[in-house]
């Protein structure tokens, strides 16, 4: 996950470099940096430097990792002959190296031959059994053909040993959320917000899987993570703004039987109510009737 | 219910759907279609698509409840309403409604019993690019609440 003036500078140099204006290695550095998947600008700009000798050779030792990074690009693309080519070159000055075998298993993956793609794999974690790239491609192995719980045992393995692997958690997250296990899905947003508090995208999602789960108490905490998604993004998550419309509507249908049990709520509703329409006046004031509409389906 | 049922899908329906599907290759991706129902002549026009959400927003409620509220609004003014959904699935080869497709159809279903949910052929895509063959890259799914209903369709240029 990037920050937003990450993406923004990552933007620009995309920019630049789309519009022949040069940096192309400054925005393949950054790719790699910020681990973004934006495979089809990195194999094209990629394959221009290294298919310029003159460039190629100015890049020095890192020429090896750019003939990596476009391979896994290329298989991503699905351009198998280009990443066979790089495959060789890499083979070549570096044989018998364990990257290079875990890029030759990648590519028997992105070929479909997952059998032998799995065969390469567990020879390759028989050297090396902590090696962390190589349990998660045999998650995406699983995941790639469809067998999805096989695929959540062997990701909750993966956790036991790598608890502090976030982007594991988050991608086990979003797993338990395609299959509706909700409850599994907020234990995981749970462990992700333990590790990093501040960060406000999984108090939202957090949010978001709970109020999908319903009942009044998961409302009450649902409406408490919006709450803190908007203290942390300074009121700028427009989801947010809406979530907490949308359990404070919710918890009083829940609640209309009872007696007067959350009669302070109606203050935060209409802050958030606000607080949105002001951002919908200064970026789509076009929008405005569409969100007073929603606004008055959701008041009490 | 008899005679056959007919759908159209207008040209900017079908784009937009299919430019949001490209758009998030490597996720699941779903919209609602939008348009009018002629019962005298047995045709349901889908004359629009709204793309809603890629990855996991499909699942999850709150988004989609805001987006069914403000589609119903915006629509209902131009005399539209809900009449179908769209999915397309994260991996190449798979035509299955897993449940939560199936949860939301059958909830369009409830609206609008003629809905019809369209999922993304893959394959036919992908002629398209090599064989120039010109089939519709979208089928109907061969769930859906009333069986019978659910018969031909046609894309109309």
């Amino acid at each position: 996950m990037v920050t937003k003036t990450e993406e923004a500078e990552l933007n620009r140099l995309e920019s630049q470099v789309e519009h022949g204006g040069g940096g192309a290695w400054e925005y393949l550095c950054l790719i790699r940096k910020l681990k973004i998947r934006r495979s089809d600008k990195v194999l094209k700009h990629g394959l221009s430097i290294l298919n310029d000798p003159k460039k190629r050779s100015s890049l020095g030792d890192e020429e090896w990792t750019l003939y990596e990074q476009v391979a896994v690009a290329a298989m991503d693309c699905h351009s198998l002959g280009v990443a066979q080519d790089c495959i060789k070159v890499l083979s070549k000055k570096f044989p018998d190296s364990k990257r290079v075998g875990r890029l030759e298993a990648m590519l028997l993956e992105a070929k479909g031959c997952f059998e032998e793609a799995e065969n390469a794999y567990l020879s390759l974690l028989e050297d090396n059994p902590l090696d962390q790239v190589i349990h998660k491609r045999r998650v995406a192995i699983a995941k790639a053909q469809g067998d999805i719980l096989k695929a959540i045992e062997w990701l909750d393995k993966y956790l036991e040993i790598f608890m502090a692997d976030h982007d594991a958690w988050r991608e086990l997250a979003e797993i338990y959320i395609s299959l509706q296990m909700y409850k599994q899905a907020a234990f995981c947003y749970e462990e992700l917000i333990l590790a990093q508090p501040t960060f406000p995208l999984y108090h939202l999602a957090y949010a978001d899987v709970l109020y999908t789960l319903g009942g009044l108490e998961n409302l009450q905490t649902a409406k408490k993570y919006y709450a803190s998604t908007i203290d942390l993004t300074g009121g700028k998550n427009t989801r947010a703004l809406y979530g907490i419309c949308l359990c404070t509507y919710a918890i009083a249908q829940l609640a209309k039987g009872r007696n007067k049990e959350d009669k302070e709520s109606g203050e935060l509703q209409s802050l958030a109510a606000a607080a949105l329409e002001k951002e919908y006046k200064s970026r789509a004031p076009s929008k405005l009737p569409l969100l007073n509409s929603t606004l008055k389906n959701l008041r009490l | 219910m008899t005679g056959e049922l007919r759908y159209e899908i207008a040209q900017t329906a079908y784009i937009k759907l299919v430019l949001h599907a490209l758009k998030h290759t490597t996720s699941a991706v779903n919209g609602i279609l939008v348009g009018r129902f002629d019962a005298g002549k047995g045709l349901v026009e889908i004359s629009d698509a709204v793309p809603l959400f890629h990855s996991t927003h499909i699942a999850l409620l709150p988004s989609l409840e805001i987006a069914l509220m403000q589609i119903e609004e915006y629509y209902g003014g131009q005399g539209l309403s809900l009449v179908g959904y769209f999915h397309a699935n994260e991996r190449f080869d798979d035509y299955e409604l897993n449940n939560v497709a199936k949860n939301i159809g059958d909830h369009i279903c409830r609206y609008f019993p003629q809905a019809a949910i369209l999922v993304l052929d893959n394959r036919n895509m992908e002629a398209l690019l090599k064989v120039k063959d010109l089939s519709p890259v979208v089928q109907v799914s061969s769930y859906s609440f009333f069986f019978y209903m659910l018969s031909s369709y046609q894309a109309s240029t």
